[in-house]
């Protein structure tokens, strides 16, 4: 680690004589461009300029995606201040995003406003979104549930799609190739012709995968391939009326032959905007779309007979919003929709649905110049769950033109899923024990209890079914934004409290000794930090930008539990049980108390190229308890060091059509030691260095 | 004649009062004993007694336990202290100061001492579970008293198989291949230091009933937690198992590992699990719910 980061200075520094002999050249230059203003929509669901919100947002935009050479939505979110990529538990299972100490169950992804499903075991895989076509990725921190509704908690990420802006066909293609065979094809063709424009987006990407467990048979990451296609179009009929409409198809199939394992996750968006007058928008949305996985896994024992893991989710959703600006700088946002929601899986008994109406409503107004104020609720009606209000207040003061105070109070939740609901399962392979979720728990009981297979009921039986809240959480935010000249700044505290986070707990016990398991409302867990963001860019051709972000989770009764001297610990070494310090409970799983991130930004106009580093830093975190004491603490032997990685990239261009990219992830080849190895064998964090090079083509 | 006759009865009167006072002079500096605490104890134990007039030279003072002497670890006019000999019987406490014995206790019970011993690798195999059938296959039974395992149907107070405990107290659990309860055995968990804790007073013990074993079975439930990243039962720390046995003696145990060999980090997809490694501390005296010092 201490050369890791010998390394990082290293190259920082030779990036920074690059910049001190680049910079005399750019004094004769003086090309003045300025920076466009960033605008977003996610955090109002208006377009409003980036710099003026109340609340902590990332942008990342289409500049950054094509000069980091990066082809999936996490690669990219990895490197923003307080977003990290956590490994799913399951193994193959894709990353989370984990946005200031929240999970990826609790943070929602959107594209263009309209959210993605399909999560194992409440984790969205978010290496299944290609950037190929997207023009920024809006990321919002903090509960957003006010706008969004459920899993809304921890915040949002929207992708914007890129929009066609010539009269002309432009065309794309591009090929990256990169270690494990890595090969991304990915083809763009758009137009803008008078009222009427469309994209076309294909991208292809095969791996051959790798392995984090060289001693052990089989690979970490199987072998796959996936295709994306996405169509768009928009028409404007009139002054008045202007259509959307885009078609995603997403197919991924690995190869784990003779096993299956293939995914599809497909949907439809079609919107009408219509414009009556100046001061009225209304927009009428309607969204389709489907996940399916299809897994078939032989039985070690019998490779003859196949278990079956299928999972099929649908969601249909019309939605209306009302814009009404009476103003300059105020706007009331409304709007309603109905979610239908069904799945279908093998671990259930039946096809299961939910339905959902919602109501908001948003007043983003300033009270006096200085002071913008957004103010909004929603009301969720659930078919299954408690009904839900969610309500959120961000405010804004600009104290001087250099500096500008931000916070925000809001709530956020997440209704139970499927699985926490319907769950009917019974785990043959893994010796008879079962699962129910909240509304099928008292007949699966009942029905266990008919056949005999019951030993006791180890909860009173008035409880059984009683309703599930949904999880829900409070998160304040408070800011200061600070720019002057070229530097920008902002800090940011966060807290965001969660009550009700569903957790699983014995129902019965079987004559045959198995456990019957079932979900209640139990545990309450704080994640709260500070980040800091910084931005100098002190000629237009160069960016730097640095973030850190000190957090803070755990699980507030583990904590109160410790306080009162009620837990205990085993020293590994003497094998001794000793009560717990406060300063040993180490928090929450996988999160590390210290992250943070260097870029730099450079462009060469004079050799039509640019160059770019960029280092994400994240502290020491723990995966698992490991002393049996249900809590991480720093007794359990399962912490990863903290680790750098760096990647690098170069561009230019060529015959004017011709881009040609060539780059690092992974620069130090780091691969750090996972501590749940098994004894004499190793298990790594990360494959190494990924060498890769692009080609793009544009005419 | 007269008066000489009551002089000399007065001076008769004088002495006597005078012997009667060097009397009651004597009787002032005799020893007495008020008490003796405790009235049981294993040897080793500290005894303190109790009364006045004790010297204060511990060498005068002759101390014996059952007719094993004894020695006094702390001495004032009004209380000693001492500890129960090596190879001290139950019977009567003496003390004789100068010449004079007198009776302390007529009936110290001289207790067993607690036996401490560690258990390693006890294997609790069992049949089935884990996408292997229904579990079953007999149990591992285990006796405090021999601190072995036992095959004794009758002589056995806690019994293994996988993770599940029994104890030889209660009824049936309905699980298959269990043994026959034929004792008054029973378990109470209590959270806290193995060390600290020192008595089995006060605890409420469960035994076996239809269903449910005195030691809930299950993760987070008894005495271990299992993850299923790591695929590894731990011995939840702080989890001190009391037990009383089938014959009414009291016993706590630890439970340390549940791997061969008690390996520090198990691993749990290669290392053989179902070897118990526990320390216990056992009271073999009947209905002692004493279970160690500080």
């Amino acid at each position: 680690m201490i050369l890791n980061k010998n390394y990082s200075a290293i190259i920082f520094f030779f990036f920074g004589l690059g910049w001190l002999s680049a910079q005399d050249q750019e004094r004769q230059d003086s090309i003045s461009v300025n920076p466009l203003e960033e605008v977003v929509v996610t955090a109002t669901r208006t377009v409003r300029q980036m710099s003026s919100l109340p609340l902590p947002i990332t942008l990342v935009d289409r500049k950054q995606l094509e000069q980091t050479g990066v082809t999936r939505l996490n690669e990219i979110l990895s490197e923003q201040t307080g977003i990290v990529m956590t490994p799913d538990a399951t193994i193959g299972g894709g990353e989370g995003v984990q946005i200031q100490g929240i999970a990826s169950d609790y943070v929602m992804v959107l594209i263009d406003g309209v959210p993605v499903v399909g999560r194992s075991s409440g984790n969205l895989d978010l290496s299944r979104l290609a950037v190929g076509n997207i023009r920024q990725v809006e990321v919002v921190k903090g509960p957003s549930s006010s706008l969004f509704g459920s899993e809304a908690l921890g915040g949002v990420i929207n992708i914007i799609t890129e929009k066609p802006s010539s009269d002309k066909i432009s065309t794309q293609l591009s090929h990256r190739t990169a270690t494990f065979n890595n090969q991304n094809t990915t083809v763009n063709v758009s137009q803008r012709k008078g009222d009427f424009s469309y994209t076309l987006f294909i991208d292809r990407l095969s791996t051959d995968g790798y392995d984090l467990a060289p001693q052990d048979e089989g690979q970490t990451i199987n072998p796959y391939y996936n295709y994306t296609l996405n169509g768009r179009m928009t028409y404007k009929v009139n002054g008045q009326w202007n259509i959307f409409a885009s078609a995603r198809y997403f197919y991924q199939e690995f190869d784990t032959s003779p096993d299956v394992s293939l995914e599809t996750d497909n949907n439809i968006h079609v919107r009408v905007d219509h414009n009556p007058g100046e001061k009225h928008k209304l927009q009428y949305e309607l969204y389709y779309t489907r996940y399916t996985t299809d897994e078939r896994t032989s039985d070690p024992i019998d490779p003859e007979l196949f278990v079956e893991n299928d999972f099929d989710q649908r969601l249909f959703r019309p939605e209306i919003r009302y814009n009404f600006s009476p103003r300059d700088g105020q706007t009331l946002t409304t709007g309603a929709g109905y979610n239908f929601e069904t799945l279908d899986r093998s671990l259930f008994r039946e096809q299961v649905r939910f339905d959902s109406r919602y109501l908001f409503a948003q007043y983003d107004f300033s009270p006096f110049e200085k002071l913008n104020v957004i103010a909004g609720a929603r009301f969720d009606n659930h078919s299954v769950y408690n009904s839900q209000l969610s309500p959120k207040i961000s405010a804004r003061y600009t104290v001087s033109p250099a500096i500008a105070l931000k916070g925000s109070v809001g709530s956020g939740f997440k209704a139970p899923d499927f699985r926490q609901l319907y769950l009917d399962f019974n785990n043959v392979s893994g010796g008879g024990y079962s699962v129910f979720g909240k509304e099928v728990e008292a007949a699966g009981i009942q029905r266990l209890q008919d056949n005999g297979e019951l030993a006791s009921l180890q909860v009173d039986p008035a409880t059984l079914g009683e309703p599930l809240e949904a999880e829900s959480s409070t998160g304040i935010n408070l800011g200061v934004d600070y720019r002057k000249g070229s530097f920008s700044s902002s800090i940011n505290y966060f807290q965001n409290d969660f009550r009700d986070l569903i957790d699983t707990r014995i129902l019965a016990t079987k004559t045959s000794g198995q456990g019957v398991f079932g979900y209640l409302n139990r545990e309450r867990v704080r994640t709260q930090g500070l980040e800091l963001d910084l931005q100098y860019r002190p000629v237009d051709r160069l960016k730097f930008s640095g973030g850190y972000q000190f957090l803070l989770a755990y699980d507030r009764e583990a904590r109160e539990e410790v306080e009162r001297g009620e837990v205990f610990t085993r020293d590994p070494e003497t094998n001794r049980t000793v009560r717990l310090e406060q300063a040993d409970y180490f928090g929450l799983e996988n999160r590390s108390r210290h992250t943070f991130n260097l870029k730099a930004f450079y462009e060469i106009p004079a050799w039509k190229a640019n160059t770019n580093l960029r280092l994400t830093y994240r502290s020491r975190f723990g995966l698992t308890d490991r002393n049996g004491n249900g809590l991480l603490d720093e007794f359990d032997n399962s912490f990863v060091q903290g680790y750098a990685l760096v990647n690098l990239s170069f561009e230019k261009e060529f015959y004017k059509h011709y881009r040609l990219q060539i780059g690092a992830n992974n620069l130090l080849d780091f691969k750090g030691r996972n501590p749940l190895a098994a004894q004499d064998s190793e298990l790594l964090i990360n494959p190494g260095i990924q060498i890769f090079s692009k080609l793009n083509i544009q005419f | 004649m007269k008066t000489c006759f009551h002089r000399f009865c007065l001076l008769f009167v004088l002495i006597a009062g005078v012997s009667c006072s060097e009397d009651g002079t004597e009787e002032l500096n005799a020893f007495n004993i008020t008490a003796v605490s405790p009235t049981s104890g294993s040897v080793g134990t500290e005894i303190t007694i109790s009364g006045n007039n004790f010297p204060s030279e511990a060498s005068d003072i002759e101390l014996t336990f059952g007719g094993v002497a004894a020695n006094i670890t702390s001495l004032s006019t009004t209380q000693l202290t001492t500890v129960v000999p090596a190879g001290a019987t139950s019977g009567e406490v003496r003390i004789s100061i100068q010449g004079t014995s007198k009776t302390a206790l007529p009936g110290f019970t001289v207790l067993d001492e607690l036996e401490s011993a560690r258990v390693e690798n006890l294997f609790a195999p069992q049949e089935g579970g884990q996408g292997q059938g229904e579990i079953g296959g007999p149990f591992t039974k285990f006796s405090f008293r021999t601190g072995e395992v036992t095959d004794s149907e009758t002589e056995w107070d806690i019994a293994f198989r996988g993770t599940t405990i029994a104890v030889n107290g209660g009824s049936v659990t309905g699980t298959n291949d269990e043994p026959v309860r034929n004792g008054n055995a029973g378990a109470a968990i209590v959270n806290g230091i193995y060390d600290e804790i020192l008595t089995a007073e006060g605890l409420e013990f469960a035994q076996d009933a239809q269903g449910a074993f005195a030691i809930p079975t299950g993760s987070d439930n008894g005495w271990y937690n299992y993850n299923f990243m790591t695929n590894v039962v731990s011995p939840i720390p702080g989890v001190v198992l009391v037990f009383r046995t089938h014959d009414g003696r009291y016993a706590k145990v630890e439970i340390l590992s549940y791997y061969e060999n008690a390996p520090s980090n198990p691993d749990g997809f290669n290392d053989a699990s179902r070897y118990y490694t526990f320390s216990y501390v056992y009271n073999p005296n009947e209905g002692d719910t004493n279970l160690g010092t500080r």
